[in-house]
């Protein structure tokens, strides 16, 4: 009985231990590469162990303890939450696609995450490529607030707890972006 | 010498090392904050400055009071955030957290130790700065400290 008693405190003991060492070996990094000779290379590395400290300590308008009114997450009166919320109880490669001159937009989900692509023409030879690509589990801790918030707090801890994954790339005439996370403490 | 005045003047220099001591214990603990600027064109001035960082908190009194008050409008709602930050960065790993570069200049903005350093090098000089995180997390907490309109707060006064 004892002995099964330690065994349960020592396996808890470890699976706390290495979700937090996990949080602490995650980062979060930044890659902006601007095209052209004079083109400018910025990379930015944050630790997401930093990112949940810090969090709750800001309290602008926007952000007050980690969450975001989701009325300030509405673009183009587009209901960010109203979407993720349909999309978390579809099934599988259900997509929604909007098309017009001059812009494409799907929005999927496949393999546990949910994508989102937006193709939009700039001109005549000038497009710009966006892809989000986000773990439904983070989803999920994105969606754990109220209703009118999104957790973004839930969600970098949620991010901490996940494998290597590119969460955003954009593609353009000018500039190449790319935000991922893994367990390196440098950029490529 | 007056019987006891010897002893008087021992405990009073006993008490004077003591403080000194103390003093430098507290400077060397906060570190200092170290800025360099190299010109590198013909003429170009370098410029070499150590400060003990205890000093800091000091000088954010010393700021102009309407500066001080604008800046504190901007920066007042992330000012927990970099308290947070500066004692975190403390506890983790070394790593760069940001790096610019272009044709013209380089940037470099790390955590090494218990410092925070930025590293700036481009045609016309090289600036690096190093300022020790408790000295930022301590002036964070002082600047958090003040009220956006302080009693007796006008315009005709400069300083805090």
């Amino acid at each position: 009985m004892l002995t099964k008693r330690f065994l349960i405190a020592l396996v808890m003991v470890l699976s706390s231990s290495s979700w937090a060492s996990a949080a602490e070996n995650r980062w979060l990094h930044v890659r902006v590469e601007e095209a052209g000779p004079e083109g400018e290379l910025v990379r930015i590395n944050v630790p997401l162990s930093l990112a949940e400290k810090v969090l709750p300590a800001i309290n602008s308008k926007e952000l007050r303890g980690g969450k975001v009114k989701v009325s300030e997450a509405k673009f183009e009166e587009v209901d960010l939450r109203a979407i993720l919320e349909a999309l978390r109880t579809a099934p599988e490669n259900e997509f929604v696609t909007v098309e017009s001159s001059h812009q494409n937009v799907r929005v999927a989900k496949a393999g546990g995450n949910l994508l989102v692509k937006v193709r939009e023409t700039k001109g005549k030879d000038s497009a710009e490529t966006v892809e989000v690509s986000i773990p439904f589990p983070v989803v999920d801790a994105l969606l754990s607030g109220n209703k009118d918030e999104l957790d973004i707090l839930a969600a970098v801890r949620a991010l901490g707890t996940i494998g290597d994954v590119t969460l955003v790339t954009v593609h353009d005439k000018k500039n190449k972006v790319r935000i991922w996370v893994d367990s390196q403490n440098v950029a490529e | 010498m007056p019987v006891g005045a010897g002893t008087f003047a021992g405990g009073a220099g006993t008490l004077l090392l003591a403080a000194a001591i103390a003093g430098g214990a507290f400077v060397y603990d906060m570190g200092a904050v170290y800025v360099s600027v190299k010109g590198k064109k013909p003429g170009g001035e370098n410029v070499r400055l150590i400060l003990p960082a205890a000093v800091a908190p000091v000088g954010v009194w010393l700021v102009p009071k309407k500066d001080l008050r604008q800046a504190m409008k901007e920066a007042g709602p992330y000012l927990p955030a970099l308290q947070v930050a500066a004692e975190e960065l403390g506890n983790g790993p070394d790593f760069t957290l940001v790096e610019v570069k272009n044709p013209r200049e380089k940037v470099h903005i790390a955590k090494q130790g218990s410092h925070f350093v930025i590293d700036v090098d481009n045609p016309n000089e090289t600036v690096h700065v190093s300022v020790p995180l408790e000295a930022v997390r301590t002036v964070a907490s002082q600047l958090a400290t003040i009220p956006p309109t302080a009693a007796g707060d006008t315009e005709e006064s400069d300083a805090i």
